[in-house]
């Protein structure tokens, strides 16, 4: 594919504006699509405020949400049995934490759920998120890099984010809500025709590069404060331009067909049940489709007063919202309360799990190939420490599962995301402040 | 004393530390982390305590606070450290951290290069196109800022999400700006039959009945008129009947439909109604299905009282039961109606001509394209355009002109490019790094974003122009006309919805079994009641302290049913006046306050105490600190406490206390005020067994933190006048100085508060006074 001329002096520009914009090499996009022979994804679920822990003396203790008896014996108590005839697809991990994340605030722990970042200087920059992170080395060959969703949509605010994702330079990456857009995205059709949207792609590209060569004039006005907050949308013009580029590459093959009977496309927040269970599907139709390889969704973020998910127990029936259910654990008919919620919770996760597992993909299924990642950064509300976490999949990857693991506070989850990485395709790969390998998940 | 509590200054009321910090420190912790012992390689007697100075510092009181908050200091063979002391020390900590984050973050008090949010794009793309579109519609929600606005340049971001859907959009509204083609075949017709629609056809609309027609034939695009004759035929003691259209159509099961917004019908006589909108932003029926055939307009009565008004008549199969209202309902009579579209002023319309203008160059299209870019751009960028600046736009026109079908498509996505551009999508100030005053082009979009929430118009741009907007005299002028102006319901909208968290409403959900007669489409109504009471007090000119008590509020029909007030009879919000046994008046006894911040169930005199502080006092209570225990009370009779005891329970821990001791008494007080809002005397609360319910007393008995007794609503505003009015006066300035600037206010724009406040002051608290106060102010006209 030829490149047209005006894209050299874009280049140079850009290496003159900073080393966050590091620009890969042109000519690894003009490449074909190879077909992997193998998909590798990862995908993260994240629920806010932790769970239910009663201790055991108390007559509420089937609803603690970690199993009874660690290893391959383990016992699952209520809020987790739905996982039972998954059993040898997950491993529970309790005692885990990011170091990072112990000392800071109770409810600002969502934003590193991924990241492992130390929320810095009174901007609390982060830093980039592990699904971020594998699709930039690893996400050339679908449609799209990765897939980032929530309930509340947006980046949110810092340490109340509603995402997950996070790019290299630790800027928020936007998460979709509405189920419609998504769908419009990965699987609508188009009302225009290959040619005309040919065009508007090139014209776009066009645009993008005469755009850039003008916000440099822009640019060398501004004072230094604002430069730093402009260069948020060079930065943004430059991964557009290739997104761009990704979906000239794309165009001529047609999106996949999927069932649209049974999608609750406008599902809301009005409607929860249906909203989130739509919201998995999606997600499991963008890794049937091989549509995308990373994927985050956060089910809530610990903002109770702005998440639009607070109120969602109290519609589904949990008599409280989620903040007030999260508070009430140790309080006589809280840890119940809390425990149907934690169970309603890993039901949408089994739910997921199994159609994943239900699905035939090379000599495995879908799940085999497929790491996901379930849990929170709480304990119970305000812990920042023992996370409850679900790891879940990718048996021909390279993981083990089938156990209840506990781990000490030396131990960071970090080293988690390093066992992951490693089996996705990023061999010798560290990550903030992991220290090894978790032997004990691995095949 | 003026200013008793600052948040944005430690200076008053500040934990000193060689008075009070020290010596606690000297008797509590020197013996270890002092001169003798260094455990855990800490010293404190030596640590620097000017944290602005000394970032390492800052990290070791930090671990010091956490430690304390923890409880692992002192350790456990030391007795533990009395709350107060504890106390002393953790807030000298956060108060010198804070201090830091500030001086860290800031801007020096010059506002940050912005972009417009959500709103401002979607009011700056309809006034810049002429073109009604939901243009924000796949934009991602506005991140919020600290201080809770949405217009924070330093929170609002770009992505490359964001950038495709403004590239999209920008393609959808300049489609339908410039039109090409000869001028459109009309589609008109008129209906004096409903069609049956499972018996709920019907000429006179009461509570499930409709008046449907089908049309065949109709446009897909541009504006369209529906046009119905209609009367009212009242109730004894209701509201009026609304008229509410509806366009859509069949499909399988469902009817896929949107609505218009209703309208009252507020006389017998007959009369004729029109709703006017462009039919592309409905659903439209696939001309290739042909189960169901045809667009369907719908005409239906809206009013609604009690609950939620069904949107299909419940019932199965052929024979549904149809829902009769009361006799005693407001209906509407429909005695025809009328279709036509799309309806145009001339052709091609307006919209087109203001961007395709006629000209003698339009022969040569690279000139013509060149005088539509300078025309077309000075709009967008808010300020005359420079000759090489349109020179990038129209060498992508040449460019794309021959790959394109005509002139117009060109052109379309030339000017895309331009409302992708950085000069449209971000308020642009040029500046060195000196501060220096506005000119009046800026000065122009500085005022419109701040009251209109959009662009400025042609007086404001012909003004700057002149070069005469930055005159004093004038500048006054012109902020009055355009507080006068309807726009200026977009700062009163804006602004309210920000500072006091309307939006809080949807977070929570109304449970049924609580409030069995509560219906969900009140809380438009108690969000219209804020919106509208919070633009009495701005348009005409009233003292802002109404918003802490005042003898009127603002209700539509719905709402003062609700609360048990005569109310108006119709949709719109009105004035209604209130007596002292009404138990209303003030912000605080709104429902939108009330039931936002509640659970579903009953009040949460937490949220309501943290939102009283955070909103009308500036003063927000500090976030939770980490690994806080829980409240671990395992007496089976808590549950059966009221909130109030269930919180003095929670505060008999010292590790709660020391906080919540400064929030829950301001909440307690708005106890009698249930989750829905009403006044109550007793509180609803299902029995612990999980059977039944049980009804606990009201205790709205509360000390606050500084020790004067409350009982109650009425007290609490009275203290609220009395004790903190000045308190309220400055954080009211500061919120709407925070609005106006677009970012958070900073240590050097102290002084500039207090001057504001001061004035604010002096003129009796008038809202349209400190408008004027803020534009006239050295910071507002400055970059």
């Amino acid at each position: 594919m030829s490149r047209k001329s005006w894209h050299l002096p874009r280049r140079t520009f850009l290496q003159g504006v900073g080393a966050s914009l590091s620009l890969p090499f042109l000519e690894c996009m003009g490449a074909n699509i190879p077909k992997a022979p193998r998909p590798k994804r990862f995908c993260a679920i994240y629920f806010p405020y932790g769970v239910s822990l009663p201790k055991k003396r108390n007559d509420e203790s089937k609803w603690q949400w970690f199993p009874d008896k660690e290893g391959r014996d383990f016992q699952f108590n209520e809020s987790l049995k739905c996982l039972e005839p998954l059993r040898e697809q997950v491993s529970i991990l309790g005692g885990l934490s990011h170091p990072n994340g112990r000392r800071i605030g109770g409810h600002d722990t969502a934003d590193i759920f991924l990241t492992a970042a130390e929320l810095k200087g009174g901007q609390l920059k982060n830093s980039v998120s592990l699904d971020q992170l594998l699709a930039a080395k690893l996400g050339d060959d679908t449609r799209f890099r990765s897939l980032s969703l929530s309930v509340d949509g947006g980046v949110g605010e810092a340490t109340r984010s509603s995402t997950l994702s996070f790019s290299r330079s630790g800027q928020p990456v936007p998460a979709l809500h509405h189920p419609r857009l998504v769908y419009n995205r990965l699987f609508g059709k188009e009302d225009k025709s290959i040619l005309s949207r040919r065009q508007e792609l090139e014209n776009s590209d066009h645009m993008l590069d005469l755009v850039l060569e003008h916000s440099k004039s822009v640019r060398r006005k501004l004072g230094k404060e604002d430069q730093d907050k402009f260069d948020e949308y060079l930065q943004s013009v430059r991964q557009i331009e290739e997104r761009v580029e990704r979906s000239e590459k794309w165009l001529d093959i047609p999106k996949p067909e999927v069932e649209v009977r049974g999608l609750h496309l406008d599902a809301d927040d009005k409607t929860p049940g249906e909203l989130i269970k739509t919201m998995l599907d999606l997600m499991f139709l963008a890794i049937q489709t091989d549509s995308t390889r990373f994927l985050t969704y956060q089910m809530g973020n610990m903002n109770g007063a702005t998440s639009i998910a607070t109120k969602f127990p109290s519609l589904l029936g949990f008599g409280k919202n989620q903040h007030s259910l999260a508070h009430g654990w140790n309080k006589p008919g809280g840890a119940e309360a809390l425990g149907k919620w934690d169970r309603f919770r890993a039901e949408q996760l089994a739910y997921f799990l199994q159609r994943l597992q239900d699905t035939r993909e090379n000599e495995g299924t879908l799940l085999d190939h497929t790491m996901v990642l379930y849990g929170s950064s709480n304990s119970t509300t305000h812990n920042n420490t023992n996370y409850p976490l679900v790891l879940a999949g990718g048996d021909k990857l390279g993981l083990k599962h089938g156990a209840y693991h506990r781990f000490g506070s030396d131990i960071p989850l970090s080293n988690l995301f390093v066992t992951m990485a490693n089996r996705l395709g990023m061999p010798g790969f560290k990550f903030v402040d992991s220290t090894g390998e978790m032997t004990e998940l691995t095949a | 004393m003026l200013f008793l509590l600052l948040t944005i200054t430690p200076a008053f009321g500040a934990i000193e530390f060689e008075t009070q910090v020290k010596p606690i420190l000297e008797k509590r912790c020197f013996k270890c982390h002092g001169d003798e012992e260094q455990k855990g390689d800490l010293r404190l007697d030596l640590l620097p305590t000017n944290l602005l100075k000394d970032r390492v510092a800052t990290e070791t009181w930090h671990d010091v606070r956490d430690a304390l908050n923890l409880s692992e200091m002192p350790p456990g063979k030391e007795p533990p450290l009395p709350p107060a002391e504890l106390n002393i020390l953790t807030s000298w900590i956060t108060q010198e951290i804070d201090a830091v984050i500030k001086a860290r973050t800031s801007s020096d008090g010059r506002v940050v290069l912005r972009r417009l949010n959500r709103t401002e794009y979607q009011n700056t793309m309809r006034d810049l196109l002429g073109i009604e579109m939901d243009y924000a519609k796949n934009l991602p929600p506005e991140a919020l800022s600290e201080d809770g606005f949405r217009n924070n340049g330093g929170t609002l971001q770009m992505s490359d999400l964001q950038l495709e859907y403004y590239l999209e959009a920008a393609r959808k509204g300049l489609t339908k700006a410039i039109v090409t083609g000869s001028r459109p075949e009309v589609f008109a017709k008129e209906f004096t039959k409903t069609i049956k629609d499972k018996n709920r056809g019907s000429h006179i609309l009461d509570k499930d009945q409709q008046f449907v027609v089908k049309l065949m034939e109709y446009p897909e695009e541009g504006e369209i008129l529906i046009r119905a004759k209609v009367r009212a035929q009242f109730a004894e003691g209701r509201g009026y009947p609304q008229l509410r259209a509806a366009i859509g159509y069949r499909a399988d099961v469902q009817a896929p439909r949107g609505f218009l917004p209703p309208v009252d019908i507020s006389s017998e006589d007959w009369q004729i109604v029109e709703f006017r909108t462009r039919i592309e932003n409905f659903p439209l029926p696939s001309k290739t299905q042909s189960k169901f055939p045809g667009l369907l307009i719908w005409l239906d009565n809206a009013y609604a009282e009690g609950r939620e008004k069904p949107l299909k008549a419940r019932g199965k199969g052929k024979k549904q039961k149809i829902t009769v209202g009361p006799l005693n309902y407001p209906q509407i009579e429909v005695a025809s109606m009328e279709f036509a579209g799309p309806i145009f002023d001339q052709w091609p319309p307006y919209h087109h001509q203001a961007i395709l203008f006629p000209s003698k160059q339009r022969p040569d299209e690279e000139a013509y394209a060149k005088a539509v870019l300078r025309n077309f751009m000075s709009k967008a960028f808010r300020r005359p355009i420079e000759d090489n600046e349109i020179s990038p736009y129209s060498r992508f026109f040449s460019a794309a002109r021959p790959k394109m079908a005509s002139f117009e498509e060109a052109i379309r996505e030339t000017l895309t490019m331009v409302l992708i551009s950085p000069d449209f999508l971000y308020l642009v100030e040029p500046s060195d790094s000196k501060k220096r005053a506005l000119g009046d082009w800026e000065l122009a979009s500085r005022l419109s974003y701040f009251l209109w929430g959009s662009m400025p118009d042609t007086r404001l741009f012909s003004l700057a122009k002149e070069g005469t907007l930055s005159d004093p005299g004038i500048l006054k002028k012109e902020t009055s006309r355009m507080i006068s102006d309807q726009r200026s319901w977009q700062f009163v909208e804006q602004f309210t919805d920000q500072w006091l968290d309307v939006g809080a409403l949807e977070r929570v959900a109304i449970n049924p079994t609580y409030y069995p007669k509560f219906d969900p489409a009140l809380k438009t109504s108690m969000r219209g009641e804020t919106l509208h009471f919070f633009g009495e007090l701005f348009h005409k000119n009233l003292s802002a302290l109404n918003i802490i008590d005042s003898d009127f509020t603002m209700l539509d029909e719905s709402l003062g049913r609700h609360y048990g007030l005569t109310g108006p009879k119709g949709s719109r919000f009105e004035r209604v006046s209130l007596k002292a046994d009404d138990h209303r008046g003030g912000i605080l006894t709104h429902g939108s306050v009330l039931l936002g911040n509640s659970t579903g169930e009953d009040s949460h005199p937490v949220k309501r105490a943290v939102w009283i502080r955070e909103r009308l006092l500036d003063d927000p209570p500090s976030p939770p600190p980490p690994n806080v225990p829980d409240l671990d009370s395992t007496d089976p009779n808590f549950a059966n406490l009221s909130i109030r005891d269930q919180l003095a329970e929670h505060r008999k821990q010292v590790s709660c206390n020391e906080c919540h001791r400064g929030i829950d008494p301001w909440g307690i007080p708005l106890e009698n005020f249930g989750a829905d809002g009403l006044w109550r005397n007793q509180i609803l609360r299902k029995k612990n067994n999980g059977r039944g319910m049980t009804r606990l007393p009201v205790s709205p008995l509360s000390i606050l933190p500084d020790g004067k007794d409350i009982e109650g609503i009425a007290d609490l505003k009275k203290y609220l006048l009395e004790n903190r009015r000045d308190q309220f006066a400055r954080a009211f300035t500061s919120k709407l100085f925070t609005y106006a600037l677009g970012r958070r206010l900073e240590l050097v724009d102290e002084g500039e508060v207090d001057d504001l406040t001061a004035r604010f002051i002096k003129s009796d608290y008038r809202i349209k006074d400190l408008i004027h106060l803020v534009v006239a102010s050295k910071t507002f006209q400055s970059k």
